[in-house]
């Protein structure tokens, strides 16, 4: 592989994310913005300041686009948007629905975002980190690109899995859970390596840290580890089950990494 | 029968149950009741609705919901001690901050002014669980800091070795922490910045100011004690403007012609009603006299004149206080150390360092008029 290729944040993006396909546009007019527009938008801005810290900058973001199923009309209308949007978008790859997973494994994509979570999921179980990629309160660009982390999953040790038991997780998905921490190793480094060029304040990437189930120990955990992967997060969050989503409004995340831990209700 | 703070966002509505899922494929539900944060786009599935129930534990319920509970949100700043650290903060900028963090995390903070309040919230919450095990109606207690991550592995080293039950924080890493006390339906909040106070009383939280005693005087370990200057605190400061205004004699006179007129409430009255809900499930199971929660009124009004109609207000409101101190313009502080209370409001800042001269743990709520007048400390009382 190419060494320069190993610093390079190879972010896949569905187009259906990028932009809105389905509201019927006129011949002439660029399509609509969709989901991950911010986070296009706030990646770059990334981009923009870890050139400006150092030119021959390799560790960046590179975004690449992924159509699944799109008609040649759609695919042309793609190009111009993005080019009338002046995203800077690396590779455009077209593929069908059955080889989605091969062309991401391909491409060497360090982590491929949807705001759909069976394509999560699938991309997941195809080996490929994945994360969720969520919708903006406000579709206003933000000007830091923010990425949370579960502290259920990094803070999660061999001893720790009793009380995702209590929850109702079977072994199954714990196992899972235990795989998934290991997925998300890479791309922690990654981000962590790029959020040290910055300083406190004024940094375009805003990390996070949210434990939702497991108690201030686990949370403890996931900082040590995180910490011993490079990655200091700015803000840390535990809610010993107290619900997520009023939090998370306030925090508008462009990136949550939780691998499904958070689909569970208590019953 | 369920706690009614004053606060808008509380009354979320139940919802229906919903088993786990039985692969990770389970793509749309969403993370809360309604149209959540990170809501499914894409092919919808129809929901089933969730429920949300506490976390229960053997002997009660220890992480009750927020909008149930009682959550009181204290930084860290004001729960510990950590003035050294404050110092290279200040001096040294905060990347040295930082480094100093992690290079003593192992070394756990020393007990802050409202540490004593924290530790008395929890032997309420014991008294309750026993009384009412299924009941979430109980204090939760929240690390709210703008303090960045990565102070979090020393703070969470503090609590463990202080043994508090503390297992909710939100560590802002610089941002206004404002947000998130609503999301937590914050009853009160206690910081050693008046700055994020102020916004936060300004956003409909109570809020106070915390200052360390320089002596430490005992306080009980099985009763909380809080206790309330009147006006600016419980009331509004209507009356108090009429005084700085007006001067005393109006004062009198204001009090006496709208004595049957009720006093607005003021930022804390909330918090009052709230303990004032809990004091009644003791005395419910026959525990009047041996109640774990005891509120005070410590006001400079005087009984015969200008304290009925505190009286009759709080009356109104159907609220009251264990005891009532009508001062008329004598020195709070003595009165405040025979109480001893684990906190004391006031509106007034020269009250605040009296008291926290004398031992008292006392906490300023900079609200009304009071502000816009800044203390003088030699100044004579006020007789109201």
């Amino acid at each position: 592989m190419d060494p320069q290729s190993d610093c390079t944040l190879v972010t896949a993006v569905s187009c259906h994310d990028i932009f809105d396909l389905q509201t019927g546009q006129s011949d002439s007019s660029p399509l609509a913005k969709g989901t991950a527009f911010a986070f296009i938008k706030a990646v770059q801005s990334v981009n923009e300041r870890l050139v400006k810290l150092s030119e021959k900058q390799t560790l960046l973001f590179e975004v690449i686009l992924l159509g699944k199923d799109c008609e040649e009309q759609a695919k042309s209308k793609i190009f111009d948007s993005a080019k009338y949007y002046d995203l800077e978008i690396g590779k455009f790859c077209f593929c069908s629905k059955e080889k989605f997973e091969r062309t991401l494994q391909e491409n060497h994509v360090k982590l491929f975002l949807s705001s759909d979570r069976d394509d999560v999921h699938s991309a997941l179980k195809a080996g490929v980190p994945a994360a969720l990629l969520c919708q903006q309160a406000d579709q206003q660009v933000q000007n830091q690109l923010k990425v949370l982390f579960s502290g259920d999953l990094i803070g999660l040790t061999e001893d720790s899995t009793e009380y995702l038991k209590d929850l109702g997780f079977n072994d199954v998905q714990i196992h899972n859970f235990k795989a998934a921490k290991g997925r998300i190793q890479e791309f922690a480094m990654l981000i962590g390596e790029m959020r040290r060029r910055f300083g406190c304040e004024d940094s375009p990437l805003h990390t996070i840290l949210m434990t939702v189930w497991g108690s201030r120990d686990i949370c403890a955990t996931a900082l040590k580890t995180l910490r011993a992967w490079g990655l200091d997060v700015d803000e840390a969050f535990c809610l010993a089950g107290a619900p997520c989503t009023p939090i998370l409004t306030v925090l508008q995340p462009h990136i949550l990494w939780d691998d499904g831990l958070h689909n569970l209700k208590e019953t | 029968m369920s706690l009614d703070p004053v606060q808008v966002m509380k009354g979320q509505d139940p919802m229906a149950l919903s088993p786990p899922p039985a692969s990770n494929g389970d793509s749309k539900v969403s993370w809360d009741e309604k149209e959540g944060f990170c809501d499914s786009v894409g092919p919808k599935k129809p929901k089933s609705g969730p429920v949300r129930r506490a976390r229960k534990v053997e002997g009660g319920i220890f992480f009750p919901k927020p909008e149930n509970a009682v959550t009181i949100a204290v930084s860290s700043r004001v729960l510990f001690r950590t003035e050294k650290e404050q110092k290279v903060f200040e001096e040294k900028g905060v990347e040295e901050y930082l480094k100093y963090q992690v290079e003593h995390e192992n070394e756990p903070f020393a007990p802050g002014p409202a540490f004593p309040f924290i530790k008395a919230l929890e032997s309420v919450n014991t008294r309750l669980r026993e009384l009412y095990p299924e009941s979430e109606e109980l204090f939760d207690i929240v690390l709210v800091t703008y303090n960045h991550a990565n102070v979090g592995v020393r703070l969470i080293n503090t609590i463990n070795h202080h043994n508090l039950f503390i297992e909710r924080f939100c560590m802002t890493g610089g941002s206004s922490p404002i947000g998130y006390l609503k999301a937590w339906h914050t009853n009160l909040y206690l910081s050693a910045d008046a700055e994020k106070v102020q916004e936060a009383l300004s956003e409909g939280i109570a809020a106070a100011t915390m200052f360390m005693p320089e002596k430490q005087i005992e306080v009980s370990e099985t009763q909380l004690r809080v206790a309330f200057d009147g006006d600016a605190v419980l009331f509004s400061d209507e009356s108090e403007r009429i005084f700085k205004a007006h001067g005393l004699d109006k004062f009198f006179e204001h009090e006496r012609e709208n004595e049957n007129t009720l006093l607005d409430h003021g930022p804390l009255k909330g918090f009052l009603e709230t303990l004032g809900k809990l004091q009644k499930k003791f005395y419910a199971k026959g525990h009047r006299l041996d109640c774990p929660i005891r509120t005070y009124l410590v006001t400079a009004r005087s009984a015969a004149s200008s304290g009925i109609r505190a009286l009759k207000t709080l009356r109104a409101w159907g609220l009251e206080t264990d005891e009532a101190l009508f001062l008329a313009g004598a020195p709070k502080g003595p009165m405040l150390e025979k109480i001893r209370p684990h906190i004391y409001f006031d509106d007034q800042m020269f009250h605040v360092e009296g008291a926290v001269e004398m031992g008292t743990i006392a906490a300023h709520v900079p609200y009304g008029i009071a502000q816009k007048y800044p203390h003088k400390k030699k100044s004579t009382n006020s007789a109201k």
